[in-house]
């Protein structure tokens, strides 16, 4: 096989056995990779009715066929698994250079079953791989524990590991390699912890083949070209990092602000990119192969908030900041540091905390459960400790460690908390951006905004703009991001290489590397095919139409001031012509014709 | 009118804001002028050959001038005009 190796890991961390097995060619033709290959297998071999956390649940690491090439900012790799936040099928996606030494090793995935009877990590060198003992790491932050197995195993090994939150198994904790880039969302972190699993640590010495070098060098000259050339993913997104954002969606009036009371908030440039840039920005950073280079390392100096790393990313400077009214910089950017460190996903930890400011706002928490903390809107010291708190399972982080949904159920109010899913729904107020709402609804592992990006065309005009504010045309173009982002996450590519290239090019990469002819239309329909896997999982897990759906709040409370006032998503109208769209009938599970017509049936 | 400069669009220009007090009944007139201003290293990041670059979001009190009249929308001496060169996220 050539971009695939052709072998996968399965390790046993209750028997302690390892064995490796072949890819099947088929197989991998049709899923691709990543996130493709990880649900299929987690399809074929978990009962999606098993308690997330248990070890019945299996936990796969995959790179797709680009990861470890030089396809442009291709080195991604994911983490397919049922998600502890959700129940749903969690698929969370990381760059860095883990995945492509996964690869360099001989692996295109690793399987996780059982659970191991006490802490270990394993160790793979090439073909020898090894479950060591981690009792000595346990209770480690990320930074200690990569530098702890590095300093034991080898000085170049790329680790991704969990920290204390993972251990404790807080509902969002993620799983995180290279430092500081994650496999963020859903909880991934948490089902790892729940396996006594603490790093997989790995060097390689191997190669990807290529099918044909020179083809495969054309294309991704030309590619190279097109995304350099490309003002966005050539300039803008090195220069701002992703939070430019926040003043393009504030400005538009879809920056949710105050746990999405409204859509603007007055004083958000003090925690936009253009601040960012000018005050704790060290220098832009990129992962494996990256000719894009949004991450940011950031120092911050100021005593109250001191710490130094990466971030933060458009996400994180809002859930930190406007949706708990919050403008400090560098609170936001400590906060992030914090999550970083004890590996949290930021999106659901600050919507956690703003839930819960507005628990405490109307009196159903107070200090007596908070431990003496004024939870107010906009008391950034109170948001960094609670998120210190929840990283460190202590007093009410233990609370704020279920996430949103199940905090507010808790108090009383689960209306509080803006999710879909259980999942906290990210940054782009869908009052104000119709489509992106749709997205919200009807992604597999919960809102999720880089599984449907359609913020491109309906607020960035990439590739031309489309009004944000119209439901026409919205399911059709919503199903086309979901199947193009699942297909894209499965060949192992960076989201942002869609500034600049789309599917026709992705499709001419995977063929050139592969060897396996990929149209544009089969590229599309390998997307098209993993969605509609993911969906089957899901109602087998028991989710149905009735999880399709944005918060109350979201479709009756009119966004109060700014350039979206007395807006409110119209999802009820949209979501019947998805479905039919999908092929699925009037309750959201796929025909049988649909099925069969993507080899699923 | 008030305009703001967000982005490279703010480096250059070396400010956030500015009362804008030149006449200008369109964006278009409004954009060369700015850009007059501010020098071709501005222009590129907003205008395409002397029409509207794709990518530029222009906002006239937070509505984007692609879905209105592209360089064609009227202004208002009390109108909020926004400037972002192209930049994205995610």
């Amino acid at each position: 096989m050539n971009g695939w190796i052709g072998t996968f890991l399965r390790i046993d961390l209750t028997t302690g056995k390892i064995s490796t097995q072949p890819l099947d060619a088929d197989l991998a033709r049709d899923y691709i990779g990543a996130r493709g290959l990880g649900t299929k297998f987690l399809f074929d071999e978990v009962d999606p009715t098993v308690d997330a956390l248990s070890p019945a649940n299996k936990l796969i690491f995959a790179p797709g066929p680009f990861t470890g090439t030089y396809a442009p900012s291709g080195g991604r790799y994911n983490v397919v698994t049922k998600g502890p936040l959700t129940g749903a099928i969690a698929a969370a996606n990381s760059g860095g250079t883990w995945g492509p030494a996964l690869k360099y090793a001989g692996f295109d995935a690793v399987i996780f079953e059982g659970k191991a009877p006490k802490p270990v990590y394993v160790w793979i060198k090439d073909q020898q791989v090894e479950i060591r003992d981690a009792s000595h790491l346990w209770g480690k932050t990320v930074p200690e524990t990569s530098d702890g197995i590095r300093a034991e195993t080898d000085e170049d090994a790329h680790v991704a590991c969990i920290g204390p939150a993972g251990e404790n198994q807080v509902l969002f904790a993620c799983i995180m390699n290279d430092l500081h880039r994650a496999a963020g969302r859903s909880g991934v972190g948490a089902v790892m912890g729940s396996k006594n699993l603490k790093a997989v640590a790995v060097i390689g010495t191997g190669a990807v083949t290529c099918a044909n070098k020179d083809r495969f060098e054309q294309v991704v000259m030309k590619v190279r070209a097109i995304i350099q050339q490309h003002p966005i993913g050539g300039t803008g997104l090195r220069l701002y990092g992703t939070d430019v954002l926040t003043n393009v969606l504030n400005e538009i009036g879809a920056h949710p602000t105050k746990n999405f009371h409204d859509g603007y908030y007055p004083t958000a440039d003090k925690i936009g990119g253009e601040s960012l840039t000018a005050k704790v920005l060290q220098r832009p950073k990129g992962c494996f192969a990256c000719i894009i280079s949004c991450g940011r390392v950031s120092k911050v100096t100021n005593p109250k908030f001191k710490g130094q790393g990466e971030g933060p990313e458009y996400e994180t400077a809002w859930g930190f900041g406007s949706s708990c009214l919050i403008d400090d910089l560098d609170a936001v950017t400590k906060a992030n540091y914090i999550c970083n460190e004890y590996g949290m996903d930021t999106i659901t930890m600050g919507s956690t905390v703003a839930c819960a400011m507005e628990l405490y706002d109307i009196g159903a928490i107070t200090k007596e459960d908070t431990g003496g903390i004024a939870l107010e809107w906009g008391n950034a010291e109170a948001m960094v400790e609670m998120t210190r708190l929840t990283a460190i399972g202590v007093g009410f982080g233990k609370k704020l460690a279920l996430g949103s949904y199940r905090l507010g159920e808790l108090y009383g109010h689960p209306e509080f908390s803006m999710t879909v899913k259980k999942q906290e729904i990210p940054a782009y107020d869908p009052r104000a951006i119709q489509g992106i709402g749709l997205n919200y609804a009807t992604v597999n592992c919960g809102a999720a905004h880089v599984r449907g990006y359609t913020i491109q065309p309906e607020v960035l005009g990439v590739p031309a703009k489309v009004d944000k504010d119209t439901i026409e045309g919205k399911p059709e173009l919503v199903i086309k991001y979901q199947n193009l982002t699942a297909a894209l996450d499965a060949a192992g590519a960076c989201l942002f290489t869609t500034f600049g290239i789309g599917a026709e090019e992705l499709a001419e990469l995977l063929s050139a590397v592969t060897g396996v002819e990929y149209s544009t239309d089969d590229f599309m329909k390998c997307g098209d095919r993993i969605w509609n896997l993911e969906r089957l999982w899901n109602l087998r897990a028991g989710l149905s139409a009735k999880d399709d759906m944005l918060p109350e709040r979201l479709l009756k409370l009119p966004i109060k001031t700014g350039p979206s006032k007395g807006s409110v998503n119209r999802l009820p109208e949209m979501l019947p012509i998805y479905y039919e769209r999908r092929g699925w009938d009037a309750s959201g599970v796929p025909t049988d014709a649909r099925l069969r017509e993507l080899g699923l049936a | 009118m008030v305009v703001s400069y967000f982005g490279m669009l703010r480096d250059i220009a070396g400010r956030k804001e500015e009362d804008w007090e030149q006449p200008a009944a369109t964006v278009g007139e409004l954009l060369h002028r700015v850009v007059a201003e501010y020098g071709p290293q501005f222009g590129r990041w907003v205008l395409d050959n002397g029409d509207l670059l794709n990518l530029a979001i222009v906002l006239v009190n937070g509505r984007d001038v692609r879905g209105l009249q592209r360089l064609a929308t009227p202004l208002k001496p009390t109108d909020n005009v926004t400037l972002f060169p192209p930049v994205a996220g995610g």
